[in-house]
């Protein structure tokens, strides 16, 4: 029994193709799809790719944790508007397949699917008969590269590497794309998703606006995870509500308003460092990523003074003093 | 690994490694990439783990319970859609925990509906009969006495005996219920010498049937709904009732991909909530809708002409029925426009209710479908009305037109999508003809008039010997049951009744003897069925017998690993053929001897074995690359794809060396000296009959070519039914609308139409009773009214009381008043109002029967609950659990027979009365007079053409027509009175 993959993840003609390339050839579209795999398949189904990447396992728990909970790898979740599943982030994806000719699977912003896509794009080309073919597959790799994988992949990353368990995957997978990009020209504009997105978040916004925002990467920048709520809880005092991130925000918010709108501006701020650290492979990503940060920094900053100054009655000795 | 210079990953040298796992994973036929199978909705377990796959105990948590299974295939039997399961078996216990999809079940893909996964109750019923019993009392009475095997086999093996030696073969019936096999049983009776298959078919999809054959040759459609632009589905029963999972999953992927769905039925079904366009037509009115879009798809220069010039009879209707026109395709087109200029969508909207610019719009849709058109119609409209088999037969009008026939998208004849391999033995056709299943009043009927025997005993056309019913609960199911409860109860009409069931029924409780047989995981069967285009067969086998196999145990009789005594039907029938002919000198016992021992008795692996090693096109050699035998492949695998992409085989040219001494008809009719190529595939369709001089028909002129059309006498495709006219009904010969009994014009002022066929895709019938999980979900059946229709006839709230009249009696049910169904008609649905006879306290569906007092007085029969369902004491604590009281009403006790004089089909649809609940009147409260329903009987038969007057060349029925168990050609002549 072959798995799937929609074609992608099985014996393809790509696959055919691969062998007849050679196995240093064949080789590069495997480790891609090696290393998407495992964010999909939990233990023991992914131990044996684990293992022939070299990579130290992780338990069923780990793998529910980091990919289940914590960080989910779909671009949806990283580029659609709502940071969620589904919608406007997926269907952009959905309509790469439907251009050429095939049918988009389910899940087809998962990371496994998206580098199964991307290598069997790969393997198809080397295995075309004419220019033409093999141009149109190359340029569609290139589009799911810049458009669809380098755009949300690298700040992905590093969010997960701050877990041990998956730092040694989010290590091999980062050079992965590095070489990738190395390998392809970049293109000269923004990618679509970020050209289109939604503006930033303003002052104006009410407390649900800004909720739904927070938990948006493409809306405000940064990648917000269940753990950095709970070293926010921590740092400001409040206390933690089980649930969904945005419910947990959403208590953190009402207990210590400006404790936690300042330590928001905090992690928006160190964001704007990580983007323009260099973990990026594409320039222009990377500029788009850190100013979406800083004007997510800037308003959180903001609305946390305002906190601070609506929290404190005019009257009070305590509130002048803190005013002053 | 590490690039020595940069720090770097070498990446090439890991992928290089990952690559050569994967190739030495795949090698050993392992999954590298596992997880997500091709459905990408569910992952499954690699099959290469399926002899001990691991789960944790949810219930031992925060522990780490590790429960091993084997992980075994077999195929669900509640409805006929053969859906894949797969065992999870208990290493340490061997006992099944749990049922869920088969990923390499073709058909269905790993998926189930809420039905498959209850098989885990079936099996596990508390209140399942596990041991044969032998009645103690008088019919009926509920005392039974535990007996053997031994003494079950030997009474009724001397009874068959006595009847097939005395001549009276005409008095053994077994009649089954859905099959769930593809003809085992017929074999068994052919082996016999017996005309005595009976089937539900005529309460079932016979008038669906019917339409589908005249047209094609074929009786059943096999639409690519996967593939299809556009779905149209006259009624949504198909696909939320009967294949409702094959199907539903494709037609979820259609609209995915933008495809409109239509559906026609006058109740908001669960399909008709997902349709483009919910058309809730009158009753009865659906041929009419079809024909105004034919008739636009002719006007407005939509239909496929060459297809049509091609492949439809058009030529011999010329000649029949226009001789003094030019006999030319231009002549015909002008005549099709005029044939049909009546059924504009103004007329269709009188008819339908519908307004007119719906129904244009819906054209219009159907229209731009071309070739890729996927429609259906099995039961509801087509089984619901007097001349409801026009329904389909204006349904596939629709495909013809636009050419959709066996395209992709399209619409196929089933056998192009069903696989019957050939089995170890085939025995001769029997000789007799069965009058009562038969009769002469049907020479037309596409299966056998079931659901009319208890009147054909009652006339005194014969009687029965011995009379089986197999997984099948006839007084039920049936209409007019207290009918079959009479002649059930007679032993002058029925001798002896043997009851073959898992479990107890509304039948069973008037039998003689109750044999337990087993659920989907107890018993031997295959499968074919046309759920896309392709062919598969599914192999349902009892998993503790393949587990046990697994482990290295040797089992030769199911019994050995089914709970009691249940046994299969394919052992019973062997041993009991055996104890009828034990010396063999009857002829019987061959077709159940080993082929590789003679004279020694067949077993199932040599039966199962034999068959996949030689019918089964590709399976021995895809075996042979696991290295196991194809029989051991089939209990490993549970299913095994033939083809796939059969496209238009009738298009396909006939090879020269099956032209020999040909001759061609007038109309382009090929017949051929060259005897016909043997076939593995022995699945049913139309057998056109020979030419004078005994040459087979081969296949039909096209282009100047010889091409294999249809099974049909024509060879094409039949707008024009030669047989339909021939056999006396000149005025149906062609796709046409036949007013219903239901039609408004046959109803007096106060009468509303019930409809009863629908059902709910969580139960099925009474096959399914004994799952609890099913019976939590579905275990009532309220009266849909709508809010117009419940304020005029005073029913204030949803559950308030409604009396149902039928013409025979009536029922008492509980109301549910919804815009969900049109005005003027009320539903109800099948599965519910079970009911156990009051003293019957060992016999029971716990979770679905209520207890009833059943009684016959000079003014006919009434059923009364006694006790409803309530939490009771059991092996299993969740019987303590039961929440609900209420199981619905038994209305089918209160129809009248409704023979179709055509198809045979019973018309289900009621003219009623309704209104509020009398004093006294309880939910569930049934009465019928069984005099009157002999009185409508009597009043349908008169609408009957029989061959005796019909026939045009002195047999019984046009032998080209499809019948289960088909007699030798002598017994189809008619005899002289």
């Amino acid at each position: 029994m072959t798995s799937s993959g929609v074609g992608v993840g099985g014996e393809t003609a790509g696959d055919r193709a691969a062998t007849a390339m050679g196995d240093a050839a064949a080789g590069r579209w495997e480790v891609l799809r090696a290393l998407g795999s495992v964010s999909r398949l939990a233990p023991p189904d992914g131990a044996p790719v684990l293992a022939a990447l070299g990579l130290p396992g992780w338990s069923k728990a780990d793998h529910t944790r980091l990919f289940v909970l914590e960080l989910p790898p779909y671009a949806s979740i990283h580029l659609g508007p709502e940071g969620k599943l589904g919608g406007e982030g997926s269907e952009r994806i959905a309509g790469m397949w439907r251009a050429l000719g095939l049918e988009p699977p389910a899940d087809c912003d998962h990371l496994a699917t998206l580098l199964a896509f991307y290598a069997h794009l790969g393997e198809s080309s080397g295995a075309c008969r004419t220019a033409i073919a093999r141009d149109r597959l190359e340029h569609a790799r290139s589009v799911l590269l810049w458009e669809h994988l380098a755009t949300w992949l690298p700040g992905y990353l590093h969010a997960l590497s701050r877990d041990p368990t998956a730092g040694p995957w989010c290590d091999l997978l980062g050079a992965a794309l590095r070489r990738e990009a190395a390998e392809s020209e970049a293109p000269a504009g923004l990618p679509v998703a970020l050209r289109d997105a939604v503006p930033p978040i303003s002052d104006a916004f009410s407390l649900d606006e800004l909720l739904d925002a927070l938990v948006a990467p493409i809306r405000v920048g940064f990648i917000l995870t269940f753990t950095d709520l709970t070293l926010a809880a921590g740092q400001v005092g409040a206390g933690l509500r089980r649930g969904e991130r945005r419910y947990a925000l959403r208590a953190l918010l009402e207990q210590e308003p400006a404790g936690t709108l300042g330590w928001l501006g905090q992690h928006a701020s160190a964001w704007a460092e990580v983007h323009g650290r260099g973990g990026h492979v594409s320039t222009l990503t990377a500029g788009w990523w850190r100013q979406r940060a800083l004007d997510s920094a800037t308003v959180l900053h903001r609305l946390s003074d305002l906190a601070r100054d609506a929290s404190v009655p005019a009257a009070s000795p305590a509130a002048g003093e803190r005013g002053r | 690994m590490s690039d020595q210079h940069s720090g770097q990953p070498d990446l090439d040298a890991i992928g290089q490694r990952v690559s050569a796992a994967r190739s030495a994973t795949e090698a050993r036929g392992e999954t590298f990439y596992q997880g997500p199978s091709k459905t990408m909705l569910a992952a499954f377990p690699p099959i290469e783990r399926w002899d001990d796959w691991v789960e944790l105990d949810s219930r031992a948590w925060p522990k780490r319970v590790e429960h091993h299974s084997m992980l075994v295939p077999t195929t669900c039997f509640n409805c006929e859609s053969a859906c894949g399961l797969l065992a999870y078996v208990d290493r340490d216990s061997l006992q099944v925990r749990k049922f869920e999809g088969n990923p390499l079940h073709p058909g269905s893909r790993g998926r189930n509906c809420a039905k498959g996964p209850a098989t885990l109750n079936q099996v596990t019923d508390p209140d399942r009969i596990l041991y044969p019993l032998r009645r103690a009392g008088a019919r009926g009475e509920g005392k039974w006495e535990r007996a053997s095997w031994d003494e079950a086999l030997d009474a009724i093996a001397a009874r068959l005996r006595a009847a097939i030696t005395e001549g009276r073969q005409n008095e053994i019936m077994i009649h089954i219920g859905r099959p769930g096999e593809d003809g085992y049983t017929e074999r068994v009776m052919a082996a016999w010498g017996v005309d005595g298959h009976n089937s539900h078919t005529n309460v079932c999809s016979s008038g669906g049937r019917t339409g589908f054959q005249f047209w094609t040759g074929i009786d059943r459609p096999s639409p690519d709904h996967a593939n299809a632009k556009v779905i149209y589905l006259i009624s949504s029963h198909l696909e939320a009732g009967h294949y409702f999972n094959p199907h539903a999953q494709r037609i979820t992927e259609a609209r995915a991909r933008g495809a409109k769905v239509i559906v026609l039925d006058t109740r908001l079904s669960n399909t008709a909530t997902h349709a483009d366009y919910w058309l809730s037509p009158q009753p009865g009115s659906e041929a009419a809708i079809n024909l105004a879009i034919a008739r636009h798809l002719i006007a407005t220069g939509r239909a496929n002409w060459p297809f049509i010039h091609d492949w439809w009879n058009w030529q011999e209707y010329m000649a029949s029925c226009r001789p003094e026109s030019p006999q030319t395709f231009e002549a015909f087109q002008a005549a099709l426009g005029e044939l049909y200029a009546e059924y504009t969508f103004e007329f269709a909207a009188a008819e339908s209710g519908i307004d007119a610019a719906t129904l244009a719009e819906v054209a219009e849709v159907v229209a731009g479908a071309g070739t890729a058109f996927s429609c259906h119609s099995w039961r509801s409209a087509a089984a619901s009305n007097l001349g409801g088999w026009q329904v389909s037969r204006t349904v596939f009008f629709l495909a013809a037109i636009l050419g959709a026939v066996a395209t992709p998208g399209g619409t196929f004849p089933n056998a192009y999508n069903k696989f019957v391999p050939k089995p170890i033995h085939l025995p001769p056709h029997p000789k007799v003809w069965q009058e009562l299943s038969w009769p002469l009043e049907f020479p037309l009927a596409q299966n056998e008039l079931s659901f009319l025997l208890p009147h054909f005993l009652k006339d005194g056309r014969g009687r029965l010997d011995t009379y089986f019913s197999r997984v099948y609960n006839p007084v039920w199911t049936n209409p007019d049951g207290m009918s079959w409860v009479e002649v059930l109860s007679d032993p002058d009409k029925v001798g002896c009744y043997v009851a073959l069931t898992p479990t107890w029924n509304e039948s069973s409780y008037f039998a003689d003897w109750v044999l337990p047989m087993g659920h989907a995981s107890e018993r031997h069967d295959t499968h074919s069925y046309e759920q896309y285009d392709g062919q598969w067969i599914g192999f349902r086998q009892p998993v503790l017998r393949a587990a046990r196999e697994r482990l290295g145990e040797t089992v030769t009789d199911t019994r050995e690993v089914n709970p009691g005594e249940v046994w299969e039907e394919n052992e019973f029938y062997i041993e009991l053929s055996w104890r009828i002919d034990p010396d063999g000198s009857l002829g019987i016992r061959q077709y159940f001897e080993s082929r590789a021992h003679p004279g020694e008795k067949l077993t199932v692996d040599e039966y199962y074995g034999w068959m996949f090693e030689n019918s089964v096109p590709g399976l021995p050699e895809r075996a042979k690359e696991e290295g196991v035998t194809p029989l051991e492949y089939m209990r490993r695998h549970g299913a095994f794809e033939i083809t796939r992409g059969q496209g238009a085989l009738y298009a396909e040219e006939v090879p020269e060396q099956e032209l020999e001494d040909v001759r061609v008809s007038e109309i382009g009719r090929v017949y051929t000296a060259a005897p016909k190529p043997e076939t593995l595939n022995v699945g049913p369709l139309g057998a056109p009959a020979p030419d004078d001089e005994g040459r087979r028909a081969v296949g039909v002129i096209c282009d100047g070519v010889v091409r294999r059309g249809f099974p049909t006498p024509s060879g094409r495709l039949e707008f024009y039914s030669s047989t339909i006219d021939g056999w006396g009904w000149p005025e149906h010969a062609l796709p046409g609308y036949i007013r219903s009994h239901v039609h408004p014009e046959n109803l007096a002022g106060d009468e509303m139409v019930l409809l009863s066929t629908f059902r709910l895709p969580t139960q099925i019938h009474t096959r399914s009773a004994n799952s609890k999980w099913l019976d939590e979900l579905s275990h009532t059946n309220p009266v849909w009214i709508h809010p117009s229709d419940a304020r005029r006839l005073g029913v204030a709230r949803t559950g308030d009381l409604v009396r149902v009249e039928t013409h025979i009696g009536y029922f008492v049910a509980k109301a549910w008043i919804t815009e969900g169904i049109r005005p003027g008609v009320v539903a109800c649905s099948h599965h519910m109002g079970r009911w156990k006879m009051t003293g019957h306290d060992h016999v029971s569906a716990g979770g679905m029967m209520a207890t009833v007092d059943l009684a016959q007085g000079p003014e006919g029969w009434t059923l009364r609950a006694r006790e409803r369902v309530k939490p009771f004491a059991s092996s299993d604590p969740d019987t303590l659990r039961i929440w609900w009281s209420d199981t619905g009403v038994h209305q089918n006790l209160t129809f009248p027979v409704h023979p179709d004089p055509i198809s045979g089909m019973h018309c289900w649809h009621q003219a009623v009365r309704v209104g509020p609940a009398r004093p006294g009147d309880s939910h569930g409260d049934v009465a019928v007079d069984t005099a009157r329903s002999r009185q409508v009987y009597e009043e349908w038969m008169a609408r009957t053409r029989p061959a005796g007057t019909y026939s045009p060349n002195g047999t019984r029925r046009p032998a080209w027509l499809m019948r289960p168990l088909k007699p030798a050609p002598e017994a189809f002549l008619l005899t002289t009175p």
